[in-house]
C-alpha cells in the first residue's frame, strides 16, 4: 500500500509522461520546437525525446504532489492541471531554458509570441496530465481501496507528550511540538503550567517601576498554543517507573495523566540559602504579583514618606536595597531609581537626596556575565547617578527594618530585593536523577536526562553541558531555554519517529542589560554597545521577542506614551481597610 | 453522489445546456461569418450544415461538461465561470488543435493561427458561459430562482460605484449598475472572502468586455460583431476598465452584504477567529514578510524588465538603490494587501499558487497599466501596443504573485492551520469551509492566467 503522498507523486508522474506525450507527439510531428528538448536545442533525437519524456514525469509528479487528489471531482483536477501547465511555461521555455543556455530570460511579448506554440502545449499537457492523474488515482482507489479512507478524530491517540511548566522553555517547546504534529493527530501534546500565561520576564522590572502594565508582559498561553492541550494545575509528583504525572488542578482533586515523554521546563525559584529573615521580609522578582507588589511597596512608601515629619525616618522609608549583581538586580536598582527619581515632584515633602539605592554583590564587579569594560561602564553610569555599590560583601539576613551584611554593617531599609541566587523547582528532588549542587537535573547533550527513560529536560532547571565550549552549563537564560525547548521538542518528535535524537548546539547570540534613562549595555556576538544604541538595541530585541503581536503593539505603545507622559504612580494592589477596621478605628478616634 | 450519477443526470443535463449553448453561439458566429471552417470538418460547405453540425458539438462538448461539473457547488456564478473555462479550454484543443489536425494535418499552434481563430475563442467563452449558466438553471432548486430584491439593489449601487470609480468616460454608469445586478442575479448571497471576491469580480469583468463592446455594443448599433482580431485589439483600451470595474464591484457588493448582515442580522459571524485585530495585524505582517521575499526573488527578474529605473523615477531619483528600494516597498505593500484580502483563504500549495497568481495579474493591470501612468502624470491609454509592451512586468507580476500567495500560506500554515480538523465536529465544519472556499477557484485561476498570458500575445502582435 503506497503512502497518499507517494501515491500522488507517482500518479502524477504517469500522468505527466502522458501529457507529455500528447503535447510532444503533435508537435514533434509538425517540427514544432514545443518540446523541451526542442528548447534545448535539440534534434527531434532518441536524446531528446528521453530529456522530453523525463522532464514531462517530473513535472508531472511534482503536480501530483502539490495539487494531490481531490475526491471532489474531475473539474478541479483538470482546471488545476492548467494552472500548473500554464506556470511551467513562465518557469521553463521563458525563463529556465533561455537562463540555462546562457541567454536573457525570454520575458518580451515578441519572445512569448514566438514561445506560443509551447504555451499551447503546456496547456494541453497541463489539461491531459490532470485528468490522466484524476483517473488513475480514481482506478487505482478502486482498485485497492484505502483501508481507513480517514483517520477517525475521535481515535485516541497514541503517544502522550506531556510538558511541565509554561515558561519559554515549556512554551516554546510545546510549539514546535504542536508545528510537528499539525497533521499527526497520533500524538497529543499537554502543557502543565501553574500560571495560564507566559510571562516575559525580561520585562518584568519595568513592571516593577511602573513603566509598564503587568498584564502587557503576559500572553496567554491557551491562544499562543491552540493545538495544545492546556492544563493549570500544580503537579503533585511524577512517577517516572509508571510513566504518569499526578497534578492537582486548582481546588480540584489529583489526577494521574500517563506519559511517553516528559519534558521538565519548571524553571527556577528564588534560593535564600537558608539565610534568616529574607523569606519573610525580601521582595523577589520572579512572577508577575512579585513585580506589582514591589511596585506597590515603592510607592506606599514615598506616601508614607512625604506625611513623615522625620528625616531620618524619611531616609529609613526611602533606602532601597537589592542584593545581586546579575542581570536582575542591576535592571532593578537601576528602574527602582528611575520610578522614585521621576515621581518625586509629586511628594513636595521628600527631598531629592533623602532617596537612598544601595546594591550589594558579593563579587568584586558587576554583571559578571559581561565583559570587564561594559560591567565598568555600567558600574559608573550608575554610580554617577548616585547608586551606591556594596562590592564583595554579601548580605547575612534581614530584618522587617533593616538589611544586615556579612561584615556586620547594618543598612536600615525597608525594602531588600533579593535577586542573589536561584534554585530549580523542588519537584526535582524527588527524581532519581543526577543533579547538580544548585539542584538541577543533569542532562545530556541531546536534552535527555540519563537514567529516566522518556524524560527530557531544559530552561534553567537542567543543566545541559555545551558541545561548543567543552562540555561546560549552559547559562540559565531565556535565549537558551527557547532554544532548549524548540530542541528538545524536535528530539522527542524524532524519538517518536524513530530516529536518533541530536545534541543540542547554541552559540548565544549575545547579552543585554538596561541601566534604564535610556542608557543599556549590550554585547552581541563580540560586538559591544553601550548607551543609547544598546539601549535601542535593548528595547528592539526584546520587542521582537515578546510573545503575540496584540502584546508588541500594546508595549510598543505604552513606550511610545512614556515618551510624552509621567509614570503611573496609581496605588493599585494596597490592601483596604475592611469595614470592621474603620470602625474599630472610628470608635477607638471617638474615645480619646 | 456515484459516478453514475454524473453520467445518468449530469450528461444530459449538460447536452441539454450544450444545446442551447451551441444554438446561440453558432448563431453570433454565422452572423460573423466564421462558420464556415468548423463545417469543412465534414466537407459541407453550406452555412446550414456548419451550423447544425456547430450545435452537434456544443451538444456534446455540453455532456461533457455536465459530467465534469456534476459534483461542483450549483450556484449560477460558480457553474458560469466553469463554463467560461471549459470553453476556454476547448478553444485551445477544438479550433487549434483537433479541428486543423483532421483538417489539414497539422495544428495550428502559431500566432498567425490564433489570431485568425480569434472569432471563435469568442464564440467558446459565450458557448462556455451560455451552458454554464443554462446547466445552473437546469439544477436549480426551488428558491434558487427566487427574486432577491435586496440583494439587486445592493449589486446595482456597487457596479455604478465601481463604474463611477475606474472611469466613467469608458463605461457608463448605466452598464455598471448592470453589471452589478448582473453580479447579484449570480450570487444572490456574497460569498466570504474578499480576495476571491475580487478575482471573482476581475473574471466577471473580463464576461463583460466580451459581452458588452465586442457583442452587444455592435449589435445595438446594427454593426457587425466585433470578434475579429483588428476589431478586438480596437477594444483593448476597454479591456483594464472592465476588469478594475469587475474587481471593485465584487468587493463593493461583498461588502454591502457585510454591512447588511451586521447591522440587520442576529447571526455571529466570525466566532471561531480571533478577532480583526489580532488576525489582521497577524496576516499583515506575514504578508509583509511574504512580500518581501516575493520581491527579492523576482528582484533580478524585474530588474531585466527595465523596471528599476523606472520605480525610481516614481521618485525623482535615477539611482538604482532607490529603484530597488521603491520596488521593494511596492512588493512589500503588496504583501500586505494580499495577506488581508486572502488570509484564511488557501487550504494548499495549489490554492495559494492560484490565488497568488491572479492577483498578480490584477496588479499588472492595476500597477503598470494604470498607476503607472497616473504616478508619471499621464493618463492610461491602455493601447493594445503598450498592454504587449509592458509583458515582461506580467510575467514578472505573476511570478511574485505565485510565490507570494506560496510563501504567504506556508507562514500560515506554520501556526494553527483551520484546515487540517483536531475533532470530529470541527472536521465536518473544516469541510464545508473548503468548499465553500474552493467551488469555482480552480476555474477561475486557470481562466485567469489562460487570459492572461494568451491576450496580450493575440491581441498585442
Amino acid at each position: 500500500m503506497l503512502s497518499p503522498l507517494r501515491r500522488d507523486a507517482l500518479a502524477g508522474g504517469v500522468a505527466g509522461l502522458i501529457g507529455g506525450a500528447v503535447a510532444g507527439a503533435a508537435t514533434l510531428v509538425q517540427g514544432l520546437a514545443a518540446t523541451v528538448g526542442g528548447f534545448l536545442g535539440l534534434t527531434p533525437s532518441v536524446t531528446g525525446l528521453l530529456v522530453h519524456g523525463g522532464v514531462s514525469a517530473l513535472v508531472g509528479a511534482g503536480f501530483g504532489s502539490l495539487f494531490r487528489y481531490q475526491p471532489g471531482g474531475y473539474a478541479p483536477t483538470v482546471t488545476g492541471g492548467v494552472l500548473y501547465g500554464l506556470l511551467w511555461w513562465i518557469a521553463g521555455p521563458l525563463t529556465l531554458v533561455p537562463v540555462l543556455l546562457g541567454r536573457e530570460p525570454a520575458w518580451s511579448i515578441q519572445a512569448a509570441s514566438r514561445a506560443l506554440p509551447g504555451l499551447i502545449g503546456h496547456l494541453v499537457y497541463g489539461a491531459v496530465t490532470g485528468l490522466c492523474f484524476h483517473l488513475i488515482v480514481t482506478f487505482y482507489l478502486r482498485i485497492r481501496p484505502e483501508p481507513h479512507p480517514r483517520i477517525p478524530l475521535d481515535r485516541p491517540p497514541s503517544h502522550h507528550v506531556i510538558i511541565l511548566g509554561g515558561g519559554f522553555g515549556g512554551v516554546s517547546a510545546a510549539q514546535r511540538l504542536s508545528q510537528l504534529f499539525t497533521r499527526n493527530r497520533s500524538t497529543a501534546i499537554t502543557l502543565i503550567s501553574q500560571s495560564n500565561y507566559l510571562l516575559f520576564t525580561p520585562m518584568l522590572a519595568e513592571v516593577a517601576s511602573s513603566g509598564l502594565q503587568a498584564q502587557h508582559i503576559s500572553a496567554p498561553v491557551r491562544a499562543a498554543l491552540p493545538r495544545v492541550r492546556f492544563l493549570r494545575a500544580d503537579v503533585e509528583s511524577i512517577d517516572v517507573g509508571a510513566r504518569r504525572v499526578l497534578i492537582r488542578a486548582q481546588g480540584a482533586r489529583v489526577e494521574s495523566l500517563p506519559y511517553d515523554h516528559l519534558l521538565l521546563a519548571l524553571g527556577s525559584v528564588p534560593n535564600f540559602f537558608g539565610l534568616p529573615g529574607l523569606e519573610t521580609h525580601a521582595f523577589t522578582l520572579k512572577t508577575l504579583q512579585d513585580a506589582t507588589r514591589l511596585r506597590n511597596h515603592v510607592i506606599a512608601l514615598l506616601e508614607q514618606a512625604d506625611v513623615e515629619p522625620d528625616a531620618g525616618r524619611r531616609r529609613h522609608l526611602l533606602t532601597f536595597v537589592v542584593a545581586g549583581g546579575g542581570f536582575a538586580g542591576t535592571e532593578m536598582v537601576a528602574e527602582i531609581f528611575d520610578l522614585v527619581r521621576s515621581v518625586l515632584r509629586y511628594y513636595p515633602h521628600v527631598r531629592r537626596d533623602e532617596a537612598r539605592f544601595v546594591l550589594v554583590h558579593s563579587g568584586d564587579r558587576i554583571l559578571p556575565e559581561l565583559s570587564p569594560e561594559l560591567a565598568e561602564y555600567a558600574l559608573r553610569r550608575l554610580q554617577v547617578r548616585g547608586i551606591e555599590f556594596l562590592l564583595s560583601s554579601r548580605v547575612a539576613g534581614a530584618t522587617a527594618d533593616a538589611v544586615l551584611l556579612v561584615d556586620g554593617t547594618r543598612i536600615p531599609t525597608r525594602t531588600a530585593v533579593w535577586t542573589a541566587g536561584n534554585q530549580p523547582h523542588s519537584l526535582l528532588k524527588t527524581l532519581a536523577c543526577e543533579r547538580n549542587r544548585a539542584g538541577a537535573v543533569i542532562a545530556d547533550d541531546t536534552l535527555r536526562v540519563p537514567g529516566l527513560s522518556g524524560v527530557w529536560a531544559v530552561g534553567d532547571c537542567a543543566q545541559v553541558p555545551d558541545v561548543l565550549r567543552d562540555g561546560r552549563p549552559h547559562p540559565p537564560t531565556a535565549q537558551h531555554a527557547i532554544r532548549q525547548g524548540r530542541h528538545a521538542a524536535e528530539n522527542v518528535a524524532a524519538a517518536i519517529g524513530g530516529r536518533p535524537a541530536r545534541p543540542f548546539r547554541y552559540r548565544a547570540l549575545g547579552t543585554l542589560v538596561a541601566l534604564g534613562h535610556r542608557t543599556a549595555v549590550a554585547e552581541i556576538r563580540g560586538f559591544k554597545f553601550s548607551g543609547f544604541l544598546a539601549w535601542f538595541i535593548w528595547r528592539t530585541v526584546y520587542l521582537s521577542r515578546l510573545p503575540g503581536l496584540e502584546k508588541k503593539v500594546r508595549v510598543a505603545l505604552d513606550w511610545a506614551l512614556d515618551l510624552f507622559f509621567p509614570r503611573d504612580i496609581v496605588l493599585t494592589g494596597a490592601p483596604a481597610p475592611t469595614l470592621a477596621e474603620m470602625v474599630g478605628k472610628t470608635a477607638a478616634e471617638s474615645q480619646q | 453522489m456515484t459516478a453514475p450519477d454524473t453520467l445518468r443526470r449530469g450528461m444530459p443535463a449538460g447536452a441539454v445546456a450544450g444545446l442551447v449553448g451551441g444554438l446561440i453561439s453558432g448563431a453570433a458566429l454565422s452572423r460573423v461569418g466564421a462558420l464556415p471552417p468548423t463545417a469543412s470538418l465534414v466537407r459541407a460547405e453550406t452555412a446550414a450544415a456548419g451550423l447544425i453540425l456547430h450545435v452537434v458539438i456544443g451538444i456534446v462538448l455540453g455532456g461533457g461538461f455536465g459530467m465534469l461539473v456534476w459534483r461542483q457547488r450549483g450556484g449560477a456564478g460558480e457553474t458560469l465561470f466553469w463554463g467560461l473555462t471549459y470553453g476556454g479550454i476547448w478553444w485551445f484543443l477544438g479550433p487549434l488543435t483537433l479541428m486543423p489536425l483532421l483538417l489539414l494535418g497539422f495544428i495550428a499552434w502559431d500566432v498567425h493561427s490564433t489570431q485568425e481563430a480569434f472569432p471563435s475563442l469568442v464564440a467558446y467563452l459565450l458557448y462556455g458561459a451560455l451552458t454554464g449558466l443554462t446547466l445552473s438553471i437546469l439544477r436549480a432548486r426551488r428558491g434558487d430562482l427566487a427574486v432577491h430584491v435586496g440583494a439587486w439593489l445592493r449589486g446595482g449601487f456597487a457596479g455604478g460605484i465601481a463604474a463611477w470609480l475606474v472611469s466613467v468616460d469608458r463605461i457608463p454608469l448605466w452598464l455598471g449598475a448592470a453589471a452589478g445586478v448582473g453580479f447579484a442575479v449570480l450570487y444572490p448571497r456574497a460569498l466570504q472572502g474578499a480576495g476571491p471576491g475580487l478575482v471573482r469580480g476581475m473574471v466577471y469583468g473580463f464576461v463583460w468586455w466580451v459581452a458588452g463592446p465586442l457583442t452587444l455594443v455592435p449589435m445595438s448599433q446594427h454593426t457587425p460583431l466585433a470578434w475579429s482580431v483588428a476589431e478586438a485589439r480596437a477594444q483593448v483600451v476597454l479591456l483594464p476598465a472592465y476588469l478594475l470595474m469587475g474587481s471593485v464591484l465584487a468587493v463593493a457588493y461583498q461588502w454591502f452584504d457585510g454591512l447588511v448582515t451586521f447591522l440587520f442580522s442576529d447571526t455571529v459571524r466570525g466566532e471561531d477567529e480571533e478577532g480583526v485585530g489580532t488576525e489582521g495585524l497577524r496576516a499583515a505582517v506575514r504578508g509583509a514578510i511574504a512580500g518581501s521575499v516575493g520581491g527579492l526573488l523576482f528582484t533580478a527578474a524585474m530588474a531585466r524588465t527595465g523596471f528599476i529605473p523606472v520605480a525610481a523615477g516614481l521618485m525623482g531619483s535615477r539611482s538604482a538603490l532607490t529603484g530597488l528600494l521603491v520596488q521593494l516597498v511596492i512588493a512589500v505593500a503588496i504583501g500586505i494587501s494580499y495577506a488581508l484580502l486572502f488570509r484564511r483563504q488557501s487550504f494548499d500549495v495549489a490554492s495559494a499558487l492560484g490565488w497568488g497568481v491572479s492577483y498578480g495579474f490584477f496588479w499588472w493591470i492595476l500597477g503598470p497599466l494604470t498607476l503607472m501612468p497616473i504616478l508619471q502624470g499621464t493618463a492610461p491609454t491602455w493601447k493594445a501596443e503598450e498592454v504587449a509592451r509592458a509583458f515582461a512586468s506580467l510575467i514578472g507580476l505573476l511570478a511574485y504573485g505565485g510565490g507570494l500567495g506560496v510563501v504567504f500560506h506556508l507562514l500560515e500554515a506554520r501556526h494553527n492551520p483551520w484546515w487540517i480538523p483536531q475533532t470530529a465536529a470541527e472536521a465536518a465544519r473544516v469541510a464545508r469551509h473548503k468548499e465553500q472556499l474552493l467551488s469555482s477557484a480552480p476555474a477561475l485561476w486557470a481562466l485567469v492566467i489562460t487570459i492572461a498570458l494568451t491576450l496580450p500575445i493575440v491581441l498585442g502582435v
